[in-house]
């Protein structure tokens, strides 16, 4: 139904220091511990959203969007310096009662190619 | 158990938003987050996942040692709120995850972590 299958081009992200260190003190990490694991939502989620919340096609109103669930699994996590790249897909798109479901998968893989991270972000669309 | 009590205000909320680039006016502008219906500008959902991950670091031994975190954010969270995040090991490797707020209200459901066991977790209890 609806966009359900549509993949969005690759979207390459550099961790980069001062942005980790930003985004660990703005939640209260350590920023000695690495990479705050939900870091993910930058890289990962944060990375590949606006592709979805930008496709003409996808018709999805922000003012009406609300972010329902998370998920995010990991194989590893990345390191200040590295490179990846995350690739997302509408995973599902079903409309029922007059509210829309969105399931935005994205995988994050390192330079060589190995998967790091899946995020499974779930958007309600009020109609 | 883990624990940590946050206080959120206008000030860390705007923080995040630049530090993720999340910059949705519902988390920025009073008036745009009234005018969509909401009582005022609310805390991004992925803000409270992150202190849940912070308290679920802790209780794994190490953040970087986290392999799964989930949630449904099922309440809204409002600059002013105190909420109390835990994390209790409920089978080896796994998590479950807990943010209540002032008023007794659950905030995230569904919440859970998995983790790398190995060295055993740490028990600590952070009220800072």
């Amino acid at each position: 139904m609806g966009i359900e299958g549509r993949e969005y081009p690759p979207v390459t992200v550099d961790i980069d220091a001062e942005h980790v260190n930003a985004f660990a003190w703005a939640i209260g990490a350590d920023p000695d511990d690495g990479v705050p694991p939900t870091y993910a939502s930058v890289y990962s989620l944060g990375a590949t959203a606006p592709q979805l919340f930008g496709d003409e096609e996808a018709a999805i109103d922000f003012g009406k969007l609300l972010h329902a669930e998370q998920e995010f699994e990991w194989n590893r996590h990345p390191q200040v310096g590295e490179t990846v790249t995350s690739r997302a897909r509408v995973a599902s798109d079903v409309s029922r009662r007059g509210l829309r479901f969105v399931t935005l998968e994205t995988d994050t893989t390192s330079s060589d190619g190995a998967p790091m991270c899946t995020s499974r972000a779930l958007f309600v669309i009020r109609s | 158990m883990t624990q940590h009590r946050a206080l959120f205000q206008t000030e860390q909320i705007a923080a995040y938003a630049r530090a993720s680039g999340d910059m949705n006016p519902i988390h920025l502008d009073e008036k745009f987050a009234r005018s969509v219906g909401l009582p005022g500008v609310i805390a991004h959902g992925m803000l409270q996942m992150s202190i849940a991950a912070v308290v679920a670091g802790k209780a794994a031994g190490g953040p970087q040692r986290l392999r799964k975190l989930a949630c449904r954010f099922a309440g809204m969270v409002e600059p002013g709120d105190t909420v109390t995040f835990s994390a209790e090991e409920t089978e080896p490797g796994r998590l479950q995850l807990r943010a209540v707020n002032q008023h007794g209200d659950v905030i995230l459901t569904k919440a859970y972590a998995e983790f790398e066991p190995g060295l055993p977790p740490l028990e600590d209890n952070d009220d800072a």
